[in-house]
């Protein structure tokens, strides 16, 4: 009992203290932290693009920064404009590289992207690597691989890029679901990765397509890279629409049961019925009566 | 000529008194409680449903076990109208009015305090508009309605006789209240088509309210059974309601016999022997509540399911222990033992026996709706305090109480305008009484 | 690159993957809720540069970080998307009862203050028992008792299988929250808290939003960030992947960062779904806390001690 008491006041102090503690560091939180985060994105090996994160972090919460704008530039801060972003209710704002910028993108495999808010340098240090990333399949003695390979742009050419971490796999709803037993692979020396097919049978379309991936995730020198492929893979999947279209309790009123209807019709229109006979009869009455 | 002296005696005992003083207290106390409620409702309609303790554990609070009150009272009209004309019981013919008024007025609250329980009552309409049949709800709207219309016409038919001898009267009544009769009954002549025509009518209605009386109390019940709820998931359920309402509505017939005797100098018409006989009446629709209440808390308690568990010990020794076996002896054991004895079906202890069973039953629905919903499958967490709690607010205590001094309101308002007690059918029973001397 | 076939079916593909969370078909199916259609295009063009300096068009509609979707009517949220079969899988063996789920879920859907739609839950199913954390959401049965019994379609079970509210038809009578064994849903009992800019905007079945005062809400598994192809506030939200969410119909779930077979992982997790016995049904299954993460009393110091186990 006592020291229940006595560990009370410990607690009582702790909280204390950590209230004043909190305090403090809140005051100096107040006005909010700015943080912006670049991610440079590689599509298909065609398109790429750069999505800008912004967020508040205020009192340990982070909220996203809603209409705010920001400049892009590749290279050198104030000439060579990409776009500006305006951020949406996320808190992100989306830029594609204009092609009066080809010349300069074609001059150097590596370029050094950077934002600005109004005049004031955000981030300066962010450099991506040209990359490409192919898939292609491999059907050996019945055993189904996916090859994906990843080459980034060296010495004028495209070579082979080793040790980097990528997921190859099925695009699912919202994720890669894995080609193999492994959640993610890495190139060896040929810049390649082959994952084994082991996910079979698994639904793919009406026509059993599945669209395969090979994914390579905020890799410090490329970026985000990704090419898919669609094969015929997957079973084909029977849309089933018998669910939906039952008659049950649960379904809406234009689905009610035939048995309740019948039941509730025949109850409704035998009761009804004899209620509207008989006010004819109080009719009758009445008639009688004048 | 001796008849014709007896039937003006009768007539004027029967006649719809204007209110004396302690009638206009009576409906002065009722109108402000109406007024009070009427206000706490305004309050609710502003705020939202935030003004009274319900929270998102006890969604349904006493606004719904007061609903089920009403239905279950309402109940009285078939039981004496229906079943005791169709047994062709003659001690009855007193009281019928009484609890076709009874009945009526419960059944119209009852259908009032359910829009006031609905979070949007502004969008009534969907239920009509985008009604769902597989929903009880649509059943005991469809039900409800139905018994609502039946009782009014079983009020209304047996009525007629007694409209001709109002219109007879008119230098007695006040001038509204002739427009009324005239509009209502001055087609009535009593020729003999006519009173073949309404016997029929009666008839049919006396059978038709029984299974539509049945379906109400079984519906209602439904909206507690058709959930997964311990306390509320039994089968036992639509037998337990009616079982209930009968009883609760034998007591407030007793209530009202007593009352209106009293207060009309009734004795002669509503006499010691109705009262012995709705004592015998009302003891053996006790035992049967008794019965089915015995089944409804002993066979879970025997088995004791971990769900049920806990909402049982809350009822037998735990929260609600005392609001439980309050129910249990007010509402039924000790009425049964008062009414077990000649001297206990006296009037008096008649009342006495008729208001313990009325508030009895009152609690009882109270402990059917809310300890269940303080019982879910998942623990309560995460939510505030009062969550996990119910006291019903002042503007549900002020809705409620509204509604039943409402209910009271129509049943003293019926009474000033119209004979509670037939007057025409008891001229007739003693004419055949005189002649079979 | 030969751009002159087929071009907005070039821009779906793109654009698809352009998505923050991308989601793509490889080819158009009718049944498919993302095809090209589902996504406004703007008929503009936009010039851009490629990785290799190839200068490509696209559909202005992408230059969003997520490309907006028609807007949809009532009958069309009342349908859900074709095709899919919603579900979710939640690991109790990963809960820390960090309460992240529940903190996103709130401030996105402005769930009135006190109130939750997700709930964990500190279990300890008996005496001797161990006590772990359960994260609850609406269950999205398929045979929903809450459906069964609401008089007005109110609330209704979408082809998806996703179980949706309608505030604009909710009369308020609560037979739902009565009727539902998992105390999952809540209750506008006041004028709900907004923020103006949610208050202005027009009311979805699919946000939830915003909320209406004497109607009833509850999760909805975000129908909108699915539709997107996105996941739910909540799965995103916790660090621990706890909540995995997916389709049954493609047999995979996922919490963003890993994805699983469902089948696979419902199998070799014994996973389970709660109160079978009453045949509801539930959409959300749940995998046992073994071989844990947290130990239980790690999920304490979020708790005040007064809630905790009952």
């Amino acid at each position: 009992m006592k020291k229940i008491i006595q560990n009370r006041y410990l607690l009582l102090f702790f909280v204390f203290s950590s209230m004043l503690f909190a305090n403090r560091s809140f005051a100096q939180e107040d006005a909010g932290q700015e943080i912006v985060k670049l991610h440079y994105y590689n599509s298909n090996n065609s398109i790429q693009y750069l999505i800008l994160e912004s967020t508040l972090k205020k009192n340990k919460v982070f909220t996203p920064q809603k209409d705010k704008t920001y400049q892009i530039y590749l290279d050198s801060a104030g000439t060579n404009l990409i776009a500006k972003v305006k951020t949406d209710a996320a808190g992100k704002g989306k830029a594609f590289l204009p092609p009066t910028l080809k010349k300069i993108w074609d001059a150097s495999p590596q370029h050094t992207f950077i934002v600005k808010a109004g005049d004031e340098e955000i981030i300066s240090d962010f450099i991506i690597t040209k990359a490409k990333i192919t898939i292609d399949t491999l059907n050996l003695d019945g055993i189904k691989s996916i090859v994906a390979t990843v080459f980034k742009f060296e010495n004028n050419t495209w070579t082979p890029a080793k040790d980097v971490e990528m997921k190859v796999g099925i695009q699912r709803h919202g994720g890669v679901l894995s080609a193999g037993d492994e959640e993610t692979y890495t190139t060896d020396s040929t810049g390649s990765v082959t994952a084994e097919f082991k996910k079979l049978n698994l639904p793919g379309n009406q026509k059993g397509d599945i669209t395969l991936v090979a994914k390579v995730e905020e890799n410090e020198f490329f970026g985000n890279l990704a090419a898919q492929k669609s094969v015929k893979w997957g079973v084909p999947t029977k849309v089933d629409t018998h669910f939906f279209e039952q008659r049950t309790l649960w379904t809406t009123r234009f689905k009610t049961p035939y048995w309740l209807l019948f039941m509730a019709y025949s109850i409704i229109i035998g009761v009804w019925g004899t209620l509207i006979y008989l006010v004819r009869q109080v009719i009758k009455i009445k008639k009688l009566g004048s | 000529m001796n008849t014709s002296s007896n039937d003006k005696q009768i007539t004027d005992d029967l006649m719809p008194q204007k209110f004396s003083k302690s009638g206009m207290i009576w409906v002065g106390i009722l109108s402000t409680i109406c007024v009070i409620g009427a206000y706490a409702y305004y309050r609710q309609l502003r705020y939202g449903l935030g003004v009274t303790s319900m929270r998102d554990y006890v969604s349904w609070g006493i606004y719904i076990s007061n609903f089920v009150f009403f239905v279950a009272i309402s109940l009285v009209g078939s039981l004496i109208t229906a079943i005791f004309r169709l047994a062709n019981v003659a001690w009855s013919t007193p009281l019928t009015r009484i609890a076709e008024i009874i009945a009526v007025s419960a059944i119209t609250f009852a259908s009032l305090i359910i829009i006031v329980d609905m979070g949007r009552p502004e969008r009534l309409y969907n239920l009509f508009a985008h009604g769902r049949l597989q929903s009880p709800i649509a059943w005991d709207v469809i039900v409800i309605t139905t018994y609502l219309f039946i009782s009014l016409f079983l009020l209304y038919v047996p009525l007629l006789p007694d409209l001709k001898i109002m219109n007879q009267q008119k230098n007695k009544n006040s001038a509204w209240q002739n427009k009324i009769y005239i509009f209502l009954g001055s087609f009535w002549k009593g020729n003999s088509e006519q009173v073949k025509i309404s016997d029929k009518i009666i008839n049919i209605l006396c059978i038709m309210i029984i299974p539509v009386a049945f379906c109400i109390h079984t519906v209602t019940s439904w909206l507690f059974a058709t959930t997964y709820r311990p306390g509320w998931d039994s089968t036992n359920f639509g037998a337990y309601f009616i079982s209930g309402a009968f009883l609760v509505g034998a007591g407030g017939v007793i209530v009202a016999m007593y009352v209106f005797r009293k207060h009309y100098h009734l004795e002669k018409y509503i006499t010691e022997l109705h009262f012995e006989k709705m004592g015998r009446i009302a003891v053996m629709l006790s035992l049967i509540y008794l019965y089915f209440n015995i089944n409804e808390y002993l066979v879970p308690a025997f088995k004791m399911k971990k769900s049920e568990a806990a909402h049982l010990a809350e009822l037998f020794t735990g929260e609600f222990s005392i609001m439980f076996w309050f129910a249990i002896m007010v509402g039924m054991i000790i009425p049964i033992f008062i009414m077990l004895f000649k001297k206990g079906r006296k009037p008096l202890p008649m009342f006495i026996t008729g208001i313990m069973i009325v508030v009895g039953a009152w609690f009882k629905r109270y402990l059917i709706v809310t300890p269940t919903l303080l019982h879910p499958f998942l623990p309560m967490q995460n939510v505030p305090d009062n969550y996990k709690h119910y006291f019903p607010s002042w503007e549900e205590w002020a809705i409620t109480m509204g509604s039943l001094a409402g209910a009271l309101l129509i049943v003293t308002f019926f009474v000033r305008i119209f004979p509670i007690i037939p007057i025409h059918e008891t001229i007739t029973e003693q004419n055949e009484k005189d002649h079979s001397k | 690159m030969n751009n002159n076939n087929n071009i907005p079916r070039r821009d779906f593909l793109l654009g698809g993957l352009l998505g923050t969370a991308a989601l793509v078909e490889g080819c158009s199916e009718p049944k498919n809720p993302f095809a090209q259609d589902e996504v406004v295009l703007t008929g503009e063009k936009v010039k851009l540069l490629s990785v290799d300096g190839q200068i490509i068009e696209i559909d202005r509609a992408f230059l969003k970080p997520v490309p907006d979707v028609p807007h949809l009517s009532n009958a069309e949220e009342r349908q859900g998307v074709a095709g899919k079969k919603f579900i979710m899988v939640i690991d109790l063996a990963r809960c820390k009862n960090l309460k992240k789920c529940q903190s996103a879920c709130n401030h996105m859907h402005q769930v009135h203050p006190g109130q939750n739609w997700i709930k964990v839950l500190g279990m300890e199913d008996a005496d001797h028992t161990a006590p772990y954390w359960q994260p609850t959401t609406c269950m999205h049965c398929d045979e929903p008792p809450c459906v069964k019994v609401c008089p007005v379609d109110a609330t209704f079970k979408r082809q998806d299988g996703i179980v949706l509210i309608d505030s604009d038809r909710c009369i308020g009578c609560r037979f739902c929250m009565a009727a539902c064994p998992y105390s999952t849903r809540v209750f506008n009992w006041e004028e709900p808290v907004l923020t103006q800019e949610v208050a202005e905007q027009p009311y979805s079945c699919e946000t939830s939003m915003p909320q209406k005062k004497g109607t009833v809400g509850k999760c909805d598994f975000c129908p909108d960030m699915t539709r997107k192809g996105e996941l739910p506030h909540c799965v995103s939200a916790c660090p621990n992947g706890v909540f995995m969410f997916g389709d049954l119909n493609e047999d995979s779930v996922t919490n963003g960062a890993e994805t699983f077979r469902f089948s696979d992982l419902i199998k070799d997790r014994a996973g389970y779904r709660l109160m079978e016995d009453l045949g509801t049904k539930p959409s959300v299954y749940y995998l046992p806390p073994v071989n844990r993460n947290f130990p239980y009393e790690a999920g304490l110091e979020n708790e005040n001690s007064e809630e905790t186990k009952k």
